[in-house]
């Protein structure tokens, strides 16, 4: 899978929400309004709040017809275990109604949309290692094709017994507990609202290998490649790896300069660090190229 | 624009071929049954809209979800005359729960579990060679998600065919989760009556094959006109009119339609009271000028809500309806809400066409809305 480029887009900002030193997840996950949130929509609305933030994009009219696009494989499986759990021993009659919600893997992306009015599409994918890069190329899609202003992208996986579990079982050893949000908007409308862009989205494939993934996103010649730089740092990343990625590569792009023309080459999915079954999904992020003619 | 439909398939409580699940609706038959898996002593509730498909009765089995959807999307490619589709075809899997239900036995350590059980890409790989598999997880809404997001991908010249499907088994944990926030167990599914007392799950898998138009013109079983997809952003569980109205609206432009233009609707009517209250105004303020305004069904009092793959059962049906000049009544319908006074509900025995033009609804938790507009073959 490839997409013509119909409509240049470009990441315009980046929010991190995984613990580490800019990251307190005692009080930033404890703030107002959190109490009946699961752990994985605490980390997405965080997320959520700084992606805007840095976009400057907090609070802006354009975010009435934006998309949320949410990577995570493992959201609801917590509370799916937690009910089943208490179903076992006190009945239905004991489980929450607070907590429903949280039984949908879409429900971090809904309160995401509630707390900024983002009233375009809302859409959730659970596609493995792979959705992270896939969440970006769909916000992409969704913006070409009419349906959104701007997208909020966030990849996120909490974590809680039942996925410390799966995860050992599966041989892990580490894994992320965190969020961390893209701004993915038409390059016309950042540069008409004179907004930084961090990184252009040139292009995106999905194929059953590497090799034809990254030929698909145009990225052959493209030297620097990142695969397992965020299981290093984190621990495996699952849905949220694309999106680490590439809040990786839009660091790194700010951070060399050089005369050369730089791309990044982002590359995740089944047979690169993570083999969960998934697909290869390939996405060469760029500087900015300039204002649209 | 408009995109060719050349092969679908569904199977839910009420049957296993879409002609089977159609005729059945026509006939007021409903697929609520006693509980066959989980323990009934935990719950108020003692039904639901259950696949009778388990090989010993009381035994739970892992990935049934899996295996429906591996058995629709193929014979919906078989429908489509592409047998051994091309590896790289793009599905989009709509599904709620996805394998949730296989995690819920594995954290009772009464199944495996793996974390590529999560997503459908290794099954439809290892079944029909198809790797190029998006599971899109937008609650109930998410199977029209995915026709939206088909369509999008033929539009820009991404794919010529995508197959789009959606795929659910009941949960403990979800079925739990509403016998507890119902007043009541409902007795069956009784979409926009007075009556009505609330959503009852069901359970299956359906699938259609999306072709950019002409591909393969005599196999053409109808066309997707257009697709409005998006949220509420007003509440966290009700649904708010104005958004069902918004993605309403963004179909019928997309489709290049007129409300006057539409025969049919089949709503998501999850015979839930804010539902279907939200659904009866967003309709009645579309349709206001539309004169006599199409006729309105809805499923689930026959196929239980089947959650992601809901709205996409809703439009197989509609295209049924339209073959075969009969739309199913709404069944349990007997004192219709105030709210819904103006519209032409169908209830008692089926409406007879000729019809054309159909509206599909879905809306899931969280104000995640979509709405497709399909029509028949013959133009």
């Amino acid at each position: 899978m490839s997409a013509p480029a119909t409509v240049r887009t470009a990441i315009t900002g980046v929010g991190w929400a995984v613990p580490g030193p800019d990251f307190d997840p005692e009080t930033e996950l404890a703030v107002r309004g959190m109490r009946h949130k699961d752990r994985s929509s605490r980390f997405a609305l965080r997320a959520a709040r700084r992606a805007l933030g840095d976009a400057g994009l907090l609070d802006a009219p354009e975010l009435d017809g934006a998309a949320v696009v949410v990577s995570c494989n493992f959201g609801n499986l917590g509370p799916v275990c937690d009910f089943v759990a208490t179903i076992d021993g006190e009945g239905s009659a004991g489980t929450s109604p607070m907590r429903v919600p949280h039984l949908s893997s879409a429900a971090a992306a809904t309160w995401v949309a509630l707390d900024h009015g983002m009233r375009g599409p809302n859409l959730t994918l659970s596609s493995g290692a792979s959705g992270g890069l896939d969440a970006v190329a769909w916000a992409r899609n969704l913006i070409a094709a009419g349906r959104a202003t701007a997208a909020l992208v966030i990849g996120m996986e909490p974590d809680t017994p039942p996925v410390a579990r799966l995860h050992r079982e599966a041989g892990g050893t580490g894994w992320i507990d965190g969020a961390v949000g893209l701004v993915v908007e038409p390059v016309r409308h950042a540069a008409d609202r004179g907004a930084r862009i961090r990184a252009e989205i040139a292009g995106f494939g999905r194929a059953d290998d590497e090799r034809s993934a990254v030929e698909a996103a145009g990225g052959a010649a493209v030297r620097r490649r990142l695969g397992g730089e965020p299981n290093a740092r984190y621990g495996r990343c699952s849905g949220a790896l694309g999106v680490v990625q590439c809040a990786m590569a839009v660091a790194e792009l700010e951070a060399v300069a050089g005369p050369e023309p730089r791309a990044v080459l982002a590359v995740a999915g089944a047979g690169t660090e993570e083999g969960d079954g998934s697909s290869v999904a390939a996405l060469v992020l760029t500087p900015p190229q300039g204002r649209p003619a | 624009m408009s995109w060719d439909l050349v092969g679908m398939s569904a199977i839910c409580a009420l049957g296993d071929t879409v002609p089977a699940i159609h005729a059945a609706l026509c006939s007021g038959r409903s697929g609520l049954a006693p509980l066959s898996a989980f323990d009934s002593s935990r719950y108020r509730a003692g039904a639901a809209y259950e696949v009778p498909d388990r090989a010993r009765p009381g035994v739970d089995e892992p990935l049934r979800a899996t295996r429906w959807l591996v058995r629709v999307v193929r014979e919906a490619l078989a429908e489509a005359g592409l047998p051994e589709p091309e590896p790289r075809t793009p599905v989009l899997v709509g599904t709620t729960h996805r394998e949730m239900r296989t995690a819920e036995l594995w954290w009772r350590r009464e199944a495996p579990l793996s974390p590529a059980d999560l997503h459908f890409t290794p099954a439809l790989r290892s079944a029909l060679g198809l790797h190029n598999v998006h599971t899109v997880t937008s609650a109930c809404a998410a199977s029209l998600y995915g026709l939206g997001m088909a369509t999008d991908l033929i539009a820009s010249g991404e794919a010529d065919t995508v197959v789009v499907a959606g795929t659910d088994s009941i949960t403990e944990s979800s079925f739990g989760g509403f016998d507890r926030i119902q007043p009541r167990p409902p007795d069956t599914i009784r979409a926009f009556d007075r009556s009505r007392r609330g959503m009852i799950m069901g359970e299956g898998a359906a699938a259609v094959v999306l072709r950019r138009a002409g591909a393969d013109p005599g196999r053409v079983r109808g066309r997707v006109r257009g697709v409005g997809m998006n949220c509420d952003a007003a509440h966290a569980t009700a649904p708010d009119p104005a958004g069902i109205v918004r993605a309403i609206e963004e179909a019928h432009e997309r489709a290049s339609l007129a409300p006057g233009d539409i025969d049919l609707v089949v709503v998501h009517g999850s015979g839930t009271s804010q539902s279907d209250l939200a659904e009866a105004v967003a309709l009645e303020q579309v349709f206001k000028a539309a004169d006599p305004g199409p006729l309105v069904t809805a499923v689930k009092g026959g196929t239980g809500h089947v959650s992601g793959g809901a709205g996409l059962l809703n439009l197989v049906v509609a295209l049924e309806s339209i073959r075969s000049r009969t739309l199913p009544p709404i069944s349990g319908l007997a004192d219709p809400i105030e709210e819904a006074g103006h519209l032409r509900l169908v209830s008692g025995r089926p409406a007879t066409g000729p019809f054309g033009t159909a509206q599909v609804h879905a809306v899931g938790m969280g104000g995640i809305n979509a709405v497709a507009i399909v029509e028949g073959a013959a133009r």
